[in-house]
């Protein structure tokens, strides 16, 4: 394993199809260690689907992804090996209902890292204290509003200690008060050095956080770079398009 | 779109306006509800003429007309029929026993969810009192005890009820959670059970009566409800085999009558056993059948409780690296079951009642004995069936009645949970 050279995330070709439909069409993307990465583009254009290739949410049909030097296969423990390393946080939250939040955050690392009880209750208190929601941490997701609910999320991905975060549109669904909470907590995040993959749309944040823009259409990667370049001086007619239709 | 809300002052917080209430009287109430109109004043009077008519016939049958020695001299045939009576010791004792689990399970559960509610963690329990939770099952222990009049049957009732209520304060005492006390309470009724039927006991083949309706109705719940689940998994397994088999069982088992199935449990199983094999007794096969049956239909309403569970849920544990036994069982199967009490609650009531179509196949349960009994030489052709359904129907309407109440008290303790 390559604990210090190469990047972190590699995909090379990477196809995609729903059925008929070509989601994505050789997509190559290479992240580095403690870069930042953000992802935008017209709906439907396979930035979802992309990063959730990333851990097997979805499955590519053909191409390469290599994370961390592990390179996704078939094989169930390469999966579960990358899955470890890899957080995710949803648009819809998907915080589990029947939990509290702390239970919420220690289910993984008690279940699969198999961490004492007491160890794992005092990372979590941690992790809660990070994205300011300890207050919360009896209660059930239904009792927290939705950037608390996305702020929880965050801290449970972050609770398996991953190496890499895969956020995919984590503000769509929240009111617009409740937006900058969360970006904070994401913008924090980024400073520590964690190697984030975000989809969004937030081109604020997207400025001051992100080391590259990537933007996506039709199953493609049309252009990769810089944000002081890509939002200023892009160098595609489609990203100009896109940038004048959300600026 | 850039973030722009950095702070807002809270506005001072309004004077609360309360809806426009009402409060009548009985008597306005009355008038504006019952006596509204010529036509609302003629219908109330006629049914409450109706009601009356039928309460007082019901009443002065209950009450004067019933010939109640046929169940004050066959209550013990009506609990056991046939079970030896020298062995009867054995059910009390498997009484205490079942008290005693059950009170100090009940303890524990009312101390775990009112730490629940402290915690804000579970909604307040609703404004209903002890008394009315367990009434049902008080007034059946009142009416049996009245029929059995008898000075011992009552100091050992009250012995029961006692070790009960004292294992209630106990379990009050203990502050554990479900996964602690729930085994107890199973343990309870495994040890009572065998307290009966093992150690030179009397085998479920000799039991009858009430005792083997709820050994039919607690066996079939405990033992379709895990076959349920398994086969509602089977179902939506990636595993063609394993599907093809469960969704043919389930469409299999719901396209035949109970009482066929019934049927065959009694005289075809000895097709399908080796030759020379001993067949299980008719108890045993009766069970199987409504086991059989019972699961098929868990196993569907289970199935819509893993429908309703959303996509998001799943993808959420597996980015996690739960194992795919762990998501079913941590993350799908809780919120499934929770989906679906009021589907299984009903479906064991179903089952509680439907045992007693065991008595078409020869056993003789409680709606057995209730029949049987009629036919005695000092009762015969008297027109006594009346009083022994009317009893029996009390009975199974205790039970089922219990267990729809405790069900709904379940779902809405689960229900602050839900998003």
């Amino acid at each position: 394993m390559n604990e210090n050279g190469g990047p972190m995330i590699l995909l090379e070709g990477v196809s995609k199809w729903f059925g008929d439909f070509q989601a994505l069409k050789g997509v190559d993307l290479t992240v580095d260690r403690q870069e930042v990465v953000v992802v935008c583009g017209p709906s439907g254009s396979g930035k979802s689907t992309m990063i959730r290739c990333i851990n097997r949410l979805e499955q590519h049909d053909r191409g390469r992804i290599v994370v961390d030097g592990i390179e996704l296969s078939d094989d169930l423990r390469d999966i579960q090996e990358i899955r470890r390393e890899v957080g995710m946080v949803f648009q819809q939250f998907n915080l589990f209902p029947h939990m509290t939040v702390l239970e919420n955050v220690t289910l993984a690392p008690r279940q699969v890292r198999r961490s004492p009880k007491q160890h794992a209750r005092e990372k979590a208190m941690e992790l809660l204290e990070r994205v300011r929601i300890p207050e919360q941490a009896n209660k059930y997701p239904g009792q927290l509003s939705g950037g608390q609910q996305q702020r929880a999320a965050i801290a449970r991905a972050l609770a398996m200690g991953p190496k890499i975060m895969l956020f995919d549109e984590p503000t769509s669904a929240l009111d617009p008060e409740m937006i900058k909470e969360v970006l904070d907590v994401m913008e924090e995040l980024a400073e520590s050095g964690m190697t984030m993959i975000v989809v969004s749309h937030e081109m604020g944040f997207a400025r001051a956080v992100a080391h590259r823009m990537a933007f996506m259409a039709d199953g493609e990667i049309v252009e990769v770079g810089p944000p002081e370049h890509f939002f200023t001086n892009p160098r595609e007619e489609r990203t100009k398009q896109f940038l004048a239709q959300i600026l | 779109m850039a973030t722009r809300v950095d702070t807002l002052e809270p506005l001072p917080a309004p004077e609360p306006e309360r809806p426009p209430g009402r409060r009548l009287s009985p008597a306005e109430w009355a008038r504006e509800n019952l006596f509204g109109s010529a036509l609302d004043a003629v219908l109330t009077v006629l049914f409450a003429l109706l009601l009356g008519w039928a309460l007082y016939r019901v009443g002065k049958f209950v009450l004067v007309d019933a010939r109640w020695e046929i169940i004050d001299r066959n209550i013990t045939n009506l609990m056991v029929a046939r079970f030896p009576r020298e062995e009867l010791w054995r059910i009390w004792a498997a009484l205490f026993v079942l008290g005693a689990s059950l009170g100090f399970g009940a303890g524990a559960a009312a101390t775990s969810r009112r730490r629940d509610v402290e915690e804000g963690r579970a909604a307040p329990p609703g404004q209903v009192g002890v008394l009315r939770r367990v009434g049902p099952v008080v007034a059946l222990v009142a009416v049996l005890l009245w029929f059995a009049s008898s000075l011992e049957t009552t100091i050992l009732t009250l012995g029961v009820a006692a070790v009960a209520a004292g294992a209630y304060l106990g379990g009050r005492r203990v502050s554990w959670r479900a996964a602690r006390f729930v085994p107890i309470v199973l343990g309870g009724i495994v040890i009572a059970f065998l307290i009966v039927a093992a150690f030179g006991g009397v085998g479920w083949d000799n039991w009858g009566g009430l005792i083997l309706t709820l050994f039919l109705a607690v066996a079939g719940i405990l033992i379709s409800f895990p076959l349920g689940v398994l086969l509602a998994l089977g179902r939506r397994s990636s595993l063609p085999a394993v599907r093809v088999v469960c969704v043919a069982y389930i469409e299999l088992v719901r396209g035949v009558p109970l009482i066929a199935l019934l049927f065959m449990g009694a005289f075809m199983i000895g097709f399908f056993l080796p030759p020379g094999a001993d067949r299980p007794s008719l108890v045993t096969r009766a069970l199987i059948a409504l086991v059989l049956f019972t699961a098929a239909y868990v196993a569907e309403i289970v199935r819509g409780g893993l429908q309703s569970v959303p996509r998001g849920q799943i993808e959420a544990a597996q980015a996690l690296g739960l194992s795919p036994l762990r998501v079913t069982g941590l993350i799908v199967l809780p919120q499934a079951l929770r989906n679906v009490i009021p589907g299984l609650v009903g479906q064991f009531i179903s089952l509680y009642k439907d045992t007693s179509l065991v008595f078409i196949v020869g056993l003789t349960d409680l709606l057995g004995v209730a029949e049987n009994i009629t036919k005695q030489p000092d009762f015969l052709a008297q027109g006594l069936i009346v009083e022994t359904l009317l009893f029996a129907s009390f009975v199974y309407w205790t039970g089922s009645y219990w267990m729809s109440r405790e069900s709904q008290r379940l779902e809405r303790r689960l229900g602050l949970g839900e998003r």
